[in-house]
């Protein structure tokens, strides 16, 4: 993460610096530069004065939340470019206002270059922010950088390609969050099969990597039931036997970014120290191909001793969350358990990239998830699960299908409401706990430059639960 | 439809008994009597079938004397008291396969209030419904026979003014069913037009404009999807003014149906698997032609203006163009990227044509409009969306007392922006990704910020299966659910 530092006083003329502007409110010095470009202060507009000295101007619009802040931030790095470091002049700002913009700064400067050998566009290394009062600044900045550095550990594990990140690494890379003062138990194959965890023992039996189950758990002060958050963490989804179509297939190496957004909240709460409870339950496998695979038509007797037809191996996250779920209930009885999976292609033709589903069974919870998403700009939306959903799961065989067979949907069976499905699957593995399921396909990643980030993995969800548990689960009992 | 009646309760002898029974009760009224008759034949019938009365438990017994076919039991489920209209509706449905082969059967409902009495009949009707016009060759055996249900009321007078209202509804749901169910080799957009006028009868106002006229208002958009057919369009006005004269003349209520008769997909053409079901393309429309009978027939005090536009999408040297830009009547340009995407050509014309002539209070749109909205929610839940708050938590509500489910789905400038075009005002498609949302919001730019709501009945038109109160087949969703919308809050 970018380095940021608070000092009292206006800038000096050494780095770009970025200056919020409200509408109707320009600064003295750039008065004649806002008339002539017409420059009015929305959200998301952005002067760029090549001066000297640089100035970058950035609009926040009438409503002054944070995250337009945030946003603000963001934009400001977006049109900065290539800067070594950049200033941001943030003396009309309240601290908690300076604190946003800074973290949107920061959102918006993280690069993936690990992989780059040849010279790269520079991205700034540093931000210093100067405002009135320093100490009251560094103060509301420190619980947001604990979440941005939540949200950039997510879109760092996204990134890394599937021969780097296998599954093996991923549990290295959980365990060295007992740095940050967590706990990290990491399960092989043997407890795996000790305990009966059938489903995930399946989906991860075909790879040359072996599937792991990681526990992280952040002890916190108050004497409650933890929260749990569990997440899907698919290094590489081929599909299995139900293979995948070639094209598009190498995104699949970010089928793991419900994993890693859980790792990334955890780790927010380590670093802010937040005083709740959390155990994050993540079910790490690759889904390859090969002779050991598992195959359509086989039965697996999942954690919960719950027997499951497997109807399409491509369908496999859910079978894996099944045996997460059960294991975040049985050995944590958590307040509440919250899923994230990039689980289905229905969720982007419901919702399309700019929302995730949710699903769940308790609306106070929904509720709690679906305004921390407002809130740090990670939009959800609430979706159903019916009746007929469940139905469609009925097996002959087994307690329950995996999801309706291929073709069996409208208009020639191409048309199956998969994600409910997928809900409706998960939501028996939940029992009476209080349960959310968000369903991030789609969301993990974006093809075009975004208001908080570049191009590429996006961390969504991370912030978005170190919200919900400030918001919900930080109450004293 | 069979003849349905409200008599009071007397011992039928002859056809069949029908006991609607609460779980664990005891037989009482005619159910009592009948048992006595039948030397208490019923009682141990029920008893050996281990009959409960649970929700939907329906058991046959035949011949048990005193002149009867039959008696059959069907479940209610908890106490009597705590049954609503849907739990009586779908008794009355329950029991409607039971009874097909009789005559003529007797409902024993004296123990139901007589307004639950009225639903459980409605529920019998709607579900007896069938569409049979093409078979020639039925055996006997399998036609339904049943002529005659007498329900035996506590109070016969009230279960019969309660039924009244509830009948013209059925109706409407029946001329609904029929329009959707009708082939489209029979059901043009000419021959659709042409059955509208029968709503005459009602007191509607009916009129039916054709290409000439639609021409002359500048259709581009729909005209542009029925330009490859050999069936010419057709767009069809209902009017019905039931609100109470001598009071300022307020605005109408609108509801508007995407009535594509056929949809082959155009030059983007479907495949060929399932594309039969295409003849529901009108679905929207048929809803709103059966609602607007049902307002009438019920003489609902309400103005209200039903708009449909009846187009069939072929592929022919004659047809549209992937590319092709048209001019709606709004004057907007939209880029044809897609000639499957037509039935949101077809409302943003009539959507403006409503607001130009009608100055409607509010517009609620029903369309078979996108396979992403089946994707996203399946076949309970039909797609609403809304710039409207209000008018979309009394539509959900509405829909809920009836049993037809709605979920609202989202709204929003980032997927507007996915339909923005490189040449015109717009895109006809915004990509897969949230295919029902950006279709939601290619109509929206025709609303012209009015209070509007849109329902994607894509998943909810056609039943693969029986339903409580739904035969397999065309649904009419939404006729009940804006029926009631209107009586819940628009009749004064």
């Amino acid at each position: 993460m970018i380095e940021v530092r608070f000092r009292q006083g206006p800038p000096g003329e050494g780095l770009p610096c970025i200056l919020p502007v409200a509408p109707a409110a320009s600064p003295r010095a750039v008065v004649r530069e806002i008339a002539a470009a017409r420059f009015n202060g929305r959200p998301g507009e952005v002067l760029d004065l090549v001066g000297p000295p640089r100035r970058i101007l950035v609009g926040l619009g009438a409503a002054r939340t944070p995250l337009g802040f945030e946003r603000a931030g963001a934009a400001a790095v977006l049109a900065a470019g290539e800067a070594t470091g950049l200033a941001l002049d943030a003396g009309e700002l309240a601290p908690e206002e300076a604190a946003a913009m800074a973290a949107g700064v920061a959102l918006a400067c993280w690069r993936f270059d690990a992989l780059k050998t040849r010279p790269v566009p520079k991205t700034p290394r540093r931000l210093v922010v100067h405002v009135r009062d320093a100490a009251a600044a560094e103060a509301a900045f420190a619980p947001r950088a604990a979440g941005v550095a939540g949200c950039l550990l997510a879109r760092d594990l996204v990134a890394e390609p599937a021969n780097r990140l296998t599954t093996r690494r991923f549990a290295e890379r959980l365990a060295a969050l007992e740095e940050d003062g967590l706990d990290v138990t990491i399960h092989g194959r043997a407890w795996l099969k000790r305990h009966g965890f059938g489903a995930l023992l399946a989906v991860g039996g075909a790879s040359a990597q072996p599937p792991r189950l990681a526990v992280l758990r952040w002890r916190g002060v108050l004497p409650i039931p933890p929260v749990a958050f569990v997440g899907k963490g698919i290094v590489f989804d081929t599909g299995g036997v139900s293979i995948k179509p070639a094209h598009g297939m190498e995104a699949m190496r970010a089928d793991m970014a419900g994993a890693a957004a859980c790792a990334g909240a955890m780790l927010a709460l380590a670093r802010r120290r937040s005083p709740a409870p959390a155990v994050a339950v993540l079910a790490i496998a690759e889904n390859a191909t090969g002779a050991a695979a598992y195959r359509p038509g086989d039965v697996i007797r999942t954690a919960s001793r719950r027997t499951v037809e497997v109807v399409d191996t491509d369908a496999e996250g859910r079978l894996v969350l099944a045996d997460a779920l059960h294991h975040a209930i049985a050995a944590f009885r958590p307040a509440a358990v919250i899923d994230l999976a990039t689980l289905t292609g229905a969720i982007v033709t419901a919702l399309g990239h700019h929302r995730a589903g949710l699903f769940g069974t308790d609306a106070a919870l929904l509720g709690a998830v679906a305004a921390a998403g407002e809130e740090v700009g990670e939009p959800v939306w609430h979706m159903p699960i019916g009746a007929r959903h469940r139905e469609d799961l009925r097996s002959d065989i087994a307690d329950i299908r995996q999801c309706a067979p291929a073709g069996s949907g409208a208009s020639g069976g191409r048309l199956v409401p998969d994600a409910c499905h997928a809900a409706a699957f998960l939501r028996e593995f939940a029992g009476t706990t209080p349960w959310a399921h968000l369903d991030i396909a789609g969301l993990e990643a974006m093809e075009a430059a975004h208001a908080l980030g570049p191009a590429g993995p996006s961390g969504f969800g991370a912030r978005l639960l170190d919200r919900l548990v400030a918001t919900r689960f930080e109450a004293e009992p | 439809m069979p003849d349905i009646a409200f008599v009071k309760p007397a011992l039928p002898r002859a056809g069949a008994l029908v006991l609607p029974l609460t779980e664990d009760a005891a037989l009482a009224g005619l159910g009592k009597q009948a048992d006595e008759a039948t030397g208490g034949a019923i009682a141990r019938g029920l008893d050996a079938a281990k009959f409960k009365g649970r929700k939907g438990q329906t058991t046959t017994l035949w011949a048990p004397g005193a002149g009867l076919t039959k008696v059959v039991a069907v479940g209610l489920g908890k106490k009597a008291g705590d049954l609503a209209a849907s739990g009586a509706e779908a008794a009355g449905g329950a029991l409607a396969a039971a009874i097909a082969q009789e005559r003529e059967a007797t409902i024993a409902a004296e123990g139901l209030a007589p307004g639950l009495a009225a639903s459980l009949a409605l529920g019998l009707a709607l579900r007896a419904w069938r569409f049979d016009r093409y078979r020639t060759t039925e055996k006997e055996e399998d036609k339904p026979k049943l002529e005659r249900v007498a329900v035996a009321a506590s109070d016969a007078t009230r279960a019969k003014a309660a039924f009244a209202p509830m009948q013209a509804v059925a109706d409407g749901v029946f001329l609904a069913r029929e329009l959707v169910s009708e082939p489209p080799n029979v059901l043009t957009p000419a021959a659709c037009a042409e059955r509208c006028k029968a709503l005459a009868k009602l007191g509607i106002d009916v009129e039916i404009l054709g290409p000439k006229e639609m021409r002359k208002l500048g259709f581009g958009a729909l005209l542009g999807v029925a330009q490859g057919s050999a069936n010419e369009p057709r767009m069809v006005v209902m009017k019905w003014s039931g609100a109470p004269k001598g009071k300022k003349a307020g605005k109408p209520l609108a509801f508007i149906g995407k009535g594509v008769t056929f949809d082959t997909g155009g030059i983007s053409i479907k495949p060929a698997a399932g594309m039969e079901d295409m003849k529901w393309d009108m679905a929207g429309a048929g809803t709103v032609i059966g609602l607007m009978a049902a307002l009438a027939g019920r003489k609902a005090k309400a103005d209200v203006v039903g708009i449909v536009g009846l187009v069939e999408n072929m592929p022919s040297g004659t047809a549209q163009r992937p590319g092709d830009v048209v001019t709606s009547a709004s004057g907007q340009t939209i880029e044809v990227i897609n000639t499957d995407a037509e039935g949101r050509l077809v409302l943003a014309d009539v959507i403006h044509y409503c607001i130009e002539k009608h100055d409607p209070r509010f517009m609620v749109d029903l369309a078979t409009l996108t396979g992403a909205i089946i994707i996203a929610l399946g076949h309970e839940h039909a797609g609403l969306f809304s710039n409207d708050d209000t008018l979309a938590q009394r539509i959900e509500a509405a829909g809920k007392a009836v049993g037809e489910a709605a979920w609202r789905m989202p709204l929003g400038e980032a997927y507007d922006k996915q339909i923005k075009s490189d040449i015109a005002d717009m895109k006809n498609v915004g990509g897969r990704p949230g295919g029902s949302i950006t279709a939601a919001q290619f109509i929206q730019r025709f609303v012209q910020g009015r209070p509007w709501a849109h329902l994607d009945i894509a998943g909810t038109a056609w039943a693969t299966k029986d339903q409580p109160t739904v035969p397999k087949g065309a649904t009419a969703y939404g006729v009940r659910m804006l029926d009631r919308l209107v009586s819940d809050h628009y009749e004064g």
